[in-house]
C-alpha cells in the first residue's frame, strides 16, 4: 500500500510507463514480428504496399487503442460500482449492463440483419442503457432513494432475465450463436478505428463527469449522508455516478464484448496499492485496467497460435493469480 | 461378421420367397437379424418400415437407398431440410435437432428402427433402445459406414453395394484424370475454409477432409495435429491457410459472411497464397461439403471437383438420382457452381 | 454486510413459526399439484386419465413409456435439482452473510462447468458420456477445495472466501469459454446448452444418483440451524453463544458443495436458482435457518419444475433447456417481491 503522496505519484508514473510498454508490445508482437522503426515509419510514412504497415494500421493499432480504452473504462466503472454499492462483489455487470448489451446484440444478430461489430455496437449501447434504467427503476425505494442492496439485487435479477432470453435465442439459432461467439467471449480484434470514433464523445463525457465527482465519490463511501456535506443529495450523486458507469461500461461492452473480469478485479488491485481515495484510485484503475487488457491481448496471440484466444479469457487467466494473492494479503474491503 | 450376417439375410430371403407359399412352418427362422454396430449387437426385425434417422448423414443415406424415413432431424442449414433432400422428404415429420432429438416425438412415431450415432446420442441410448431397436455409427462423417449400416438393417445391401461401387469407380477415375492433368503438380495440398461473419475456419478432418484424402489430396502443412480444425480471427494469420488449392465454403445468403469474405480476400497476404496465385480458389456449397454427410452429398462434392478442375466426368449426372427415383420424384437440387449465382 | 436474523419478540415468534409452517405446507401442495400438471404436458397432449392409467397400470397403457421413462424421471430430477441448489444457496448466503452469495460465486458451478466442458471437448469421443456427471461433480469438489485452500489463512473469513471464489470462478469460466470458442459448432452448442442448464434426457439413474445427496445433506445442515442463526449475528456473538464457528462453517460448506455439485453435475449450469430461491423463501418465512431451508427447497423445486415445463412445451417442437426459463420464471417473481418489500428493505 502506497501511503505517501510521493510514492503514489511514483506509482502512477510507473503505471503510465507500464501502459506505454504494454501498448508498444501489443503493436509489435504477434504472428508477424514488427520492429520499432517499422512502427514509426508506418505512422509517419505510411506505405500501402508494405504488408507490415498494413498490419500495423489495420490490425495492431486499432487493437491496442481499443484494448487500452476499454480496459481503462471498465476498471473505472468497476471501482465506481463498488463504491456506490459498498459491495466488493459489485462490477458493472451487476447493473445489468453486460446482460442488456448482450440481449440487444443477440436480437440484432438473430432477428435483424446486423452482423458485424460496427453494426451492432449501437444495439449493445442501447441494451446497456435499457438494462441499467430498468435496474434503477426497480430498485427505487418508496421515497425514491436507491439503496445499494436493492440496486445489487435488482441488477442480478435483470441480468439473469436478459441472459436467459439471450441464451434462448442463441440456442435456437445456431447461426447467430456462431456470429456472436467471439463477442460473447470478449474480443478486441477485427475492429477498425472507425468503430471507435463515434463512441469517443461518450467516453469523453464520462471521464469529465468522473473528474468532477471524485470528491463526492470519496464521501459516498463513508455513507449516504456524508455526501450532503458537499452540497448534493446522495440519490442525485448515485444517479450521476451511475450514468458514468453506464457510459463507460456500456461503450466498452459495445466495442469489445463481454470482458467482465476487469471491472471486478482491477479496482481491488488498485485499492490494494493506492488506497480508497478516489483521486488516486480512479487514475490507478485506468492505468492498471489498460495495462491488463493490453497485456492480455498480447498474451492471447501466443497461447495457441495461430488461433487467437478471446481477450476476455486471457484477462481472467492473467488477473486471477494476482487477485487471489491480494485477497489473501489483507482484508480487501476496509 | 457382417458378411456372415448378410449371407444369412440373403439365405433367409430366398427361403421365405420359396417356402412361404407352400405354407411351410419354417417359423423357427429368426424374426429378424442381429446387426453389430457402435451400440453393440442390436436385434432388429426382419422388415423395417418405420425408420427414424437421427443425424444428417443417416437421412442422406436413407434417401439414397430409396427409403423414406418416418422421422428425421433438422438440417443445420437451409432449414428445416436441405434443398437437395426436400422433395424426397416431403411430409416427413421432424423430431428436433441432431444434438437433442425430441424423444417424446420419436416415441409417438412408433418406429421399428432408429439410426443414431454414438458420437451424439450415447447419452440417450438407453431411452432410444426402449423405443425401438437402435443402431449407431461411431462418427457422423463416415458416410460409407452409415450407408452400409442402413443398408444392412433394411435389407438393401444390394443397392448399397451398387452405390459404393459407383463411388469407387468415380474416385479411381478422378485420381487418374487429375494425375494426368496436373502431372508433377499432383498431389496438391488442399485447404477447406469456411467464412463466418467474424472469423474464418479451416477444417482438417471431417467429411470433406476424408473425401479429399481418399481422392489423393494432401493436408496443408499448418494443419497437422489440429483436431477438427482451427478458427482464425486475425487477417495477419492468413498464411496459415496456404495451400495449392483452397476450397471456400460460403453461405451466399448471408450478407455479413460475404462482406467478411470480401474483406479477407482483399488483404495483400491473401494475394500471396499459392492457391490465389495459381487461381485455384474455388467457391463451393457448404451443404454438400460439410453438412449433408451422406453419399448423395459426397457425390455432389465430387461433381464440384470435376467441374473445378475441368475434368471429364463419365459418371455425371450422379447415379444416386437413379437410386432415389423409384421412391421419390426427381431430385431437385441446385448445383451451386458459381457462388454469385445464389 | 449482515442481515439481521429474524429474532422477533417472543410473542410474535410463535405466530411467525405457525405462519411459516402453513406457508411451507401450502408450497408443498402446490409442488405436488405442479408435478401432476407437468406430467400431463409434453410434445403431445395427454389427459389426466391417460396419465393416471399409465401410472397405475403401465402394462396396458399406450403412453407408459413416455410417462415412466421420459416425463417422470425428468420431473423428479427437476424437483431434486431445484431443491438442492436452493438449499445450497441458502447455506452459502447464511455463511457468507452476503445476499449475492450463491454456488456460482463461490466457484462450485464454474468448477463443475469447466470439468464438464473439458470432458465434452476433449474426451467426448473416447470415454462414455455416462462419466459426465461424475466429472462435473469432481470439478465442483475440486474447485471448492481449491477455494478453501487458497482462502485459508489461519481460519476462514467469509469475505476472503468469497473473493477467492470470485477470482477462481472467473478463471475457470475463462477456460470454459475458451474451450467452447475453439470447438466445432455442434460441440460448442452442446457445451453451451449444458452451461445454460438442461434436464434433457434425464433418466432414472440420474434421479437415483441425485437423491442420496439430498437425503444426506439436507438433514445434516438442518442440525446446524441453531448455529447458523447465531452466526448470522456475527462471529463473536456466535462464539459467545458456544458455537464452534469453524466446525459449523466447514460442515455447512461441505453440505452446500455436495448439494450444488451434485445438482450441477446432473443438470448443468442451473445455478441461478441457488441465488434467488432463498431470497423468495425468506420473504415468505423469514430468515431463521430451520424454516428457511425447507421453504427454499420447495421454492427451488417449483422454479426448476416450471422452467423445465416451459422448455418442454412452450416452443414445440423444440425442447429448450430449463436454464433459460429459470431466470425467466424466477427473476420476475424475485423482482416482484423486491418491489413489494420496498418499505421493509433498506
Amino acid at each position: 500500500m502506497l501511503n505517501h503522496r510521493a510514492s503514489r505519484i511514483a506509482g502512477l508514473l510507473l503505471g503510465l510507463a507500464l501502459v506505454a510498454a504494454a501498448f508498444a508490445a501489443s503493436v509489435m508482437l504477434g504472428t508477424t514480428e514488427i520492429a520499432p522503426p517499422t512502427f514509426v515509419q508506418a505512422l509517419l510514412h505510411y506505405d500501402p504496399a508494405r504488408v507490415a504497415h498494413i498490419i500495423i494500421v489495420t490490425e495492431r493499432l486499432p487493437r491496442a487503442v481499443i484494448a487500452a480504452l476499454v480496459g481503462a473504462s471498465l476498471a473505472i466503472a468497476g471501482a465506481l460500482m463498488q463504491t456506490m454499492t459498498r459491495n466488493p462483489l459489485a462490477s458493472p455487470g451487476i447493473l445489468g449492463i453486460n446482460a442488456g448489451a448482450m440481449f440487444f446484440v443477440v436480437i440484432a444478430v438473430s432477428l435483424l440483419p446486423l452482423h458485424t461489430p460496427a453494426e451492432y455496437v449501437w444495439a449493445a449501447l442501447l441494451g446497456a442503457l435499457v438494462a441499467a434504467c430498468l435496474v434503477v427503476m426497480l430498485s427505487r425505494g418508496r421515497q425514491g432513494e436507491l439503496s445499494s442492496l436493492r440496486v445489487v439485487l435488482a441488477g442480478v435479477a435483470v441480468t439473469a432475465m436478459f441472459v436467459s432470453f439471450s441464451q434462448g435465442l442463441l440456442i435456437v439459432d445456431q447461426q447467430s450463436f456462431e456470429s456472436v461467439l467471439y463477442w460473447l467471449a470478449g474480443s478486441v480484434s477485427g475492429r477498425e478505428l472507425s468503430v471507435v470514433v463515434p463512441l469517443l464523445p461518450l467516453f469523453g463525457i464520462a471521464l469529465l463527469l468522473c473528474m468532477l465527482l471524485v470528491r463526492h465519490a470519496n464521501a459516498l463511501m463513508l455513507g449516504d449522508d456524508m455526501v450532503k456535506g458537499l452540497g448534493m443529495r446522495a440519490g442525485t450523486m448515485k444517479l450521476l455516478l451511475g450514468l458514468v458507469v453506464i457510459l463507460l461500461a456500456g461503450s466498452s461492452v459495445a466495442l469489445a464484448g463481454m470482458i467482465g473480469f476487469v471491472g471486478l478485479i482491477v479496482p481491488h488491485m488498485a485499492r490494494g496499492l493506492f488506497g480508497v481515495d478516489h483521486r488516486w484510485l480512479l487514475p490507478a484503475c485506468a492505468l492498471l485496467g489498460a495495462s491488463l487488457l493490453l497485456l492480455a491481448d498480447v498474451a492471447s496471440r501466443f497461447l495457441m497460435p495461430p488461433q487467437d484466444v478471446p481477450v476476455g479469457v486471457m484477462t481472467a487467466l492473467i488477473g486471477t493469480p494476482f487477485f487471489i494473492y491480494l485477497a489473501r494479503r489483507k482484508q480487501a474491503w476496509p | 461378421m457382417k458378411a456372415r450376417a448378410r449371407h444369412r439375410c440373403q439365405l433367409l430371403t430366398v427361403l421365405l420367397t420359396f417356402f412361404i407359399p407352400l405354407g411351410a412352418a419354417t417359423a423357427d427362422a429368426d424374426d429378424g437379424r442381429t446387426v453389430t454396430n457402435a451400440f453393440g449387437d442390436t436385434h432388429i426385425p426382419a422388415t423395417t418400415q418405420r425408420i427414424v434417422t437421427l443425424y444428417q448423414g443417416a437421412t442422406d443415406s436413407a434417401v439414397a437407398l430409396g427409403i423414406t424415413p418416418v422421422g428425421v432431424v433438422d438440417s443445420w442449414l437451409e432449414k428445416p431440410m436441405y434443398r437437395y433432400l426436400r422433395d424426397a422428404l416431403d411430409g416427413v415429420e421432424h423430431v428436433g435437432l441432431e444434438t437433442q432429438p425430441n424423444l417424446e416425438k420419436v416415441a409417438w412415431l412408433k418406429p421399428d428402427l432408429i439410426v443414431a450415432t454414438r458420437f451424439r446420442h450415447e447419452r440417450v441410448r438407453p431411452l432410444l433402445e426402449k423405443i425401438a431397436p437402435t443402431v449407431a455409427t461411431d462418427t457422423v462423417f463416415d458416410f460409407k459406414a452409415t450407408l452400409r449400416l442402413i443398408a444392412e438393417t433394411t435389407g438393401r445391401e444390394a443397392r448399397a453395394r451398387e452405390l459404393l461401387r459407383n463411388w469407387d469407380a468415380r474416385v479411381a477415375d478422378f485420381r487418374q484424370k487429375i494425375a494426368d492433368t496436373l502431372g508433377d503438380a499432383w498431389p496438391q495440398k488442399a485447404a477447406v475454409v469456411r467464412f463466418k461473419s467474424d472469423h474464418v475456419r479451416i477444417y482438417s478432418t471431417g467429411f470433406a477432409g476424408s473425401i479429399l484424402n481418399e481422392l489423393g489430396f494432401e493436408q496443408p502443412n499448418s494443419l497437422h495435429d489440429q483436431g477438427w480444425g482451427m478458427k482464425l480471427t486475425s487477417e495477419e494469420n492468413i498464411p496459415v491457410m496456404n495451400a495449392d488449392v483452397v476450397f471456400v465454403l460460403l453461405e451466399p445468403n448471408d450478407p455479413a459472411i460475404m462482406r467478411n469474405y470480401r474483406h479477407w480476400t482483399s488483404h495483400p497476404l491473401w494475394k500471396r497464397l499459392d492457391a490465389v496465385q495459381d487461381e485455384r480458389v474455388f467457391e463451393v456449397n457448404a451443404v454438400d461439403w460439410i453438412m449433408g454427410g451422406g453419399i448423395l452429398a459426397a457425390n455432389a462434392m465430387l461433381d464440384d471437383l470435376y467441374t473445378h478442375y475441368g475434368l471429364d466426368d463419365p459418371h455425371a449426372p450422379t447415379t444416386s438420382a437413379a437410386a432415389c427415383a423409384d421412391e421419390t420424384s426427381s431430385r431437385s437440387r441446385v448445383h451451386d457452381e458459381e457462388s454469385s449465382a445464389c | 454486510m449482515t442481515h439481521s436474523a429474524s429474532l422477533t419478540q417472543p410473542g410474535n415468534d410463535t405466530d411467525a413459526t405457525t405462519r411459516s409452517v402453513i406457508l411451507s405446507a401450502l408450497l408443498a401442495l402446490v409442488l405436488l399439484a405442479s408435478m401432476g400438471l407437468s406430467l400431463s404436458l409434453g410434445s403431445f397432449p395427454t389427459s389426466f386419465d391417460q396419465i393416471a392409467h399409465a401410472l397405475t397400470a403401465p402394462q396396458d397403457s399406450d403412453i407408459a413409456f413416455i410417462v415412466w421413462e421420459l416425463r417422470l424421471p425428468r420431473i423428479l430430477l427437476a424437483v431434486l435439482v431445484g431443491a438442492a441448489l436452493a438449499v445450497a444457496g441458502a447455506i452459502l448466503q447464511g455463511i457468507v452473510r452476503n445476499p449475492l452469495a450463491s454456488p456460482d460465486v463461490i466457484g462450485i458451478t464454474s468448477g463443475a462447468a469447466m470439468a464438464a466442458v473439458i470432458f465434452l471437448a476433449l474426451f467426448g469421443t473416447g470415454l462414455s458420456i455416462h462419466w459426465l456427471p461424475a466429472s462435473a461433480l469432481l470439478g465442483a469438489v475440486f474447485s471448492a477445495l481449491l477455494v478453501f485452500l487458497l482462502a485459508w489463512k489461519g481460519g476462514i473469513s467469509p469475505s476472503r472466501m468469497v473473493l477467492v471464489g470470485i477470482g477462481l470462478s472467473a478463471a475457470m469460466g475463462a477456460v470454459t469459454t475458451l474451450l467452447i470458442v475453439i470447438s466445432d459448432d455442434a460441440a460448442a452448442m452442446v457445451a453451451y446448452v449444458w452451461l445454460t442448464g438442461s434436464l434433457y434426457a434425464a433418466q432414472w439413474q440420474d434421479v437415483l444418483g441425485m437423491l442420496p445427496w439430498l437425503l444426506i445433506a439436507v438433514p445434516l445442515c438442518l442440525t446446524y440451524a441453531r448455529h447458523m442463526d447465531a452466526m448470522a449475528l456475527g462471529d463473536h456473538v456466535a462464539l459467545g453463544l458456544g458455537v464452534n464457528v469453524l466446525r459449523s462453517r466447514l460442515v455447512l460448506m461441505a453440505c452446500s458443495v455436495a448439494l450444488a455439485g451434485a445438482a450441477v453435475a446432473f443438470a448443468g449450469g442451473l445455478s441461478f436458482v441457488g441465488l434467488i430461491a432463498p431470497h423468495i423463501a425468506a420473504r415468505l418465512v423469514g430468515r431463521s435457518f430451520g424454516r428457511l431451508v425447507p421453504a427454499s427447497a420447495l421454492v427451488g423445486a417449483l422454479i426448476v419444475l416450471y422452467a423445465d415445463l416451459l422448455g418442454r412445451v412452450a416452443f414445440l417442437p423444440k425442447d429448450l433447456p430449463a436454464g433459460i426459463f429459470v431466470s425467466g420464471v424466477g427473476a420476475p417473481f424475485f423482482v416482484y417481491l423486491l418491489h413489494r418489500s420496498r418499505k421493509r428493505l433498506h
